[in-house]
């Protein structure tokens, strides 16, 4: 294979980005539970009444004045910058947008006090997500984007086409992390062939940063069985970034890297990036094609099991655009939509329709015969659908059903009024338009 | 691409590798990744240190609670366990630190920030030697 060949198939060639659509929540949870505890204490941490600390290796020193200069009234701004970013990083609205402004924020914070947020762990993030924002490809799945979009796009977004180069760079990211990890353990100042330093963490006073674990005590009176350990954490950084690319022994580097974190998590006070990102990057090394076969083997047997049929009015353009955003949402084809319209016996499909009833509301029939509609018919879309199971507490609250049936009623009889076409536009329109 | 790649090795082997092989500090690009690469725990000894804030009340010293200087609780850890006191002892930082406590405890009259360690974790475990490093009046 040519190098211009093996550069194309390594980064270029286009693969579903469905991926990167779980990784941006990934991202998001791992920014906000490093920035957000800070807020709770505003006056400790970034008023003009905090200690603050300035990061001058990592920032220039006019960075930093500038930013030290922040009066309380932009600090607030800049809370509420990155809440509101965040949130939309989070659900995937402006995803690329949203990403940039929440990188912004976090330098701000970053810049105005590097105390608690200062870490290598934060400058590792920083790296991630400047790989976040560089094009809109982690809003493509699981995102508002992708609802919006509410077409074929739309519901077909777990198996949207990208340019690999993004994943390639965060699993490459990722792999030289361990690496260059286990090589500064060993090299450049790292004691960790010449001396025993897990021995000596397990050490610490109790007001260290490792945790009380079962076995620690016993641990730390056996250098020996430390050395041991070392060997094997070393072992592990140095193979796990050949391993992770070699397809046969991905599963067992996978494995091993996921437990790695956990072990780590357990057992010292290591910030959330090794919980909340590390992990779900090391996830990135599954191949894409093999999410989007797992997803089309669901609908495929949702498909021949039956699907749920929902019928539709065809004749009014916000019943069809709810309908293809509904069908976005639809990941593992549960859904069969059908314009009632263009049903010649409607008995065929349950014996209680009726044309009045699929004019006046939605239409569930499930495959064992169980028919909703209106609200009810949209509690059980909500159930079905893996997407929208973050509504299933709410619309099943006391009292939602009460509410729910109402305000669909109301919005069903003046659903014209919400039409598309132009022609359309009162609610003079009716099922003979 | 070629050029993130270049810049992420370069800056994780600048300090300790290339700064030492060329005899000279090489610069390093700001606004993205850490300092000196990636180093987490790479250097661990048989020494520990640690930072005490005492609070005076009519002359008697009393140990304040780090988990109050610093309340800010963090999602599954603790910084106070990341040593993230330890940053207040440089004399640089005093009047500002100073400050801070005056606010945060204006119970106390003063404050001594302590600098206290463990010089041998394997043998003399209990040993810790304390270092006066700044008063607050």
């Amino acid at each position: 294979m040519s190098v211009r060949a093996w550069w194309h198939k390594a980064f270029l060639v286009e693969r579903p980005s469905l991926s990167l659509g779980l990784f941006r929540i990934a991202v998001a949870i791992t920014v906000g539970a490093h920035l957000f505890p800070g807020f709770f204490q505003m006056e400790d941490n970034y008023l003009a009444t905090a200690f603050k600390e300035k990061n001058g290796s990592f920032f220039p020193l006019w960075a930093l004045q500038l930013i030290e200069q922040s009066p309380d009234w932009l600090v607030w701004t800049f809370v509420g910058l990155f809440g509101g970013s965040w949130a939309c990083v989070l659900i995937g609205l402006n995803t690329q947008a949203s990403c940039l402004l929440m990188g912004v924020s976090c330098y701000y914070f970053y810049a105005l006090n590097s105390l608690h947020i200062g870490t290598l762990s934060f400058d590792i993030l920083l790296v991630t997500l400047s790989l976040m924002y560089v094009t809109s490809y982690p809003g493509d799945f699981l995102s508002v984007d992708s609802f919006l979009r509410g077409d074929r796009a739309g519901a077909h977004a777990y198996k949207r086409l990208r340019p690999f180069f993004v994943q390639r760079l965060l699993q490459l990211q990722i792999a030289w992390t361990f690496l260059y990890t286990g090589l500064s353990k060993i090299t450049a100042g790292g004691n960790w062939l010449t001396d025993n330093p897990y021995y000596y963490l397990l050490r610490y006073p109790p007001q260290g940063v490792v945790r009380q674990f079962p076995f620690r005590a016993w641990l730390a009176g056996q250098p020996e069985v430390c050395q041991w350990i070392e060997l094997v954490v070393i072992t592990g950084e140095f193979a796990l970034p050949f391993l992770l690319f070699i397809r046969r022994t991905r599963p067992f580097a996978l494995l091993w890297g996921v437990s790695f974190h956990v072990l780590l998590l357990v057992t010292l006070h290591v910030p959330t990036i090794f919980f909340f990102l590390f992990p779900p990057q090391l996830l990135l090394f599954v191949e894409p094609e093999t999410l989007v076969r797992w997803i089309e083997r669901r609908r495929t047997r949702h498909a021949q099991r039956g699907r749920i049929r929902l019928l539709y009015d065809g004749r009014c353009g916000f019943c069809l655009a709810s309908v293809a955003r509904l069908f976005a949402l639809d990941l593992f084809g549960r859904l069969e939509p059908i314009d009632f319209h263009g049903v010649a016996d409607l008995r065929a499909i349950h014996p209680s329709l009726t044309r009045e009833g699929c004019q006046s509301r939605m239409q569930l029939v499930e495959p064992y015969g169980r028919i909703a509609e209106g609200f009810d018919a949209f509690r059980r879309i909500s159930v079905r659908l893996v997407l929208l199971w973050w509504l299933v507490p709410l619309l099943y609250l006391p009292g939602a059903r009460w509410v729910g049936v109402r305000a669909y009623d109301w919005v069903a009889a003046r659903r014209f009024l919400f039409h598309r076409n132009t022609a359309c536009q009162t609610n003079q329109c009716s099922s003979n338009t | 691409m070629i050029l993130w790649i270049a810049v992420f090795h370069y800056e994780t082997l600048r300090l300790n590798y290339l700064s030492p092989l060329i005899g000279r500090e090489l610069p390093k690009l700001k606004f993205l990744y850490p300092p000196a690469g990636w180093i987490m725990f790479f250097n661990v000894d048989r020494s520990y240190g640690f930072t005490e804030v005492y609070g005076l009340k009519h002359g008697q010293p009393s140990l304040i609670d780090p988990h109050e200087i610093f309340e800010t609780r963090f999602v599954w850890y603790d910084n106070i366990h990341r040593n993230v006191l330890i940053s207040v002892l440089s004399l640089h930082d005093a009047p500002r630190f100073c400050r801070y406590l005056r606010r945060k405890f204006p119970q106390y009259d003063g404050f001594t920030v302590v600098y206290a360690a463990h010089p041998d974790l394997a043998n003399r475990p209990d040993e810790i030697q304390r270092q006066v490093m700044y008063r607050c009046p």
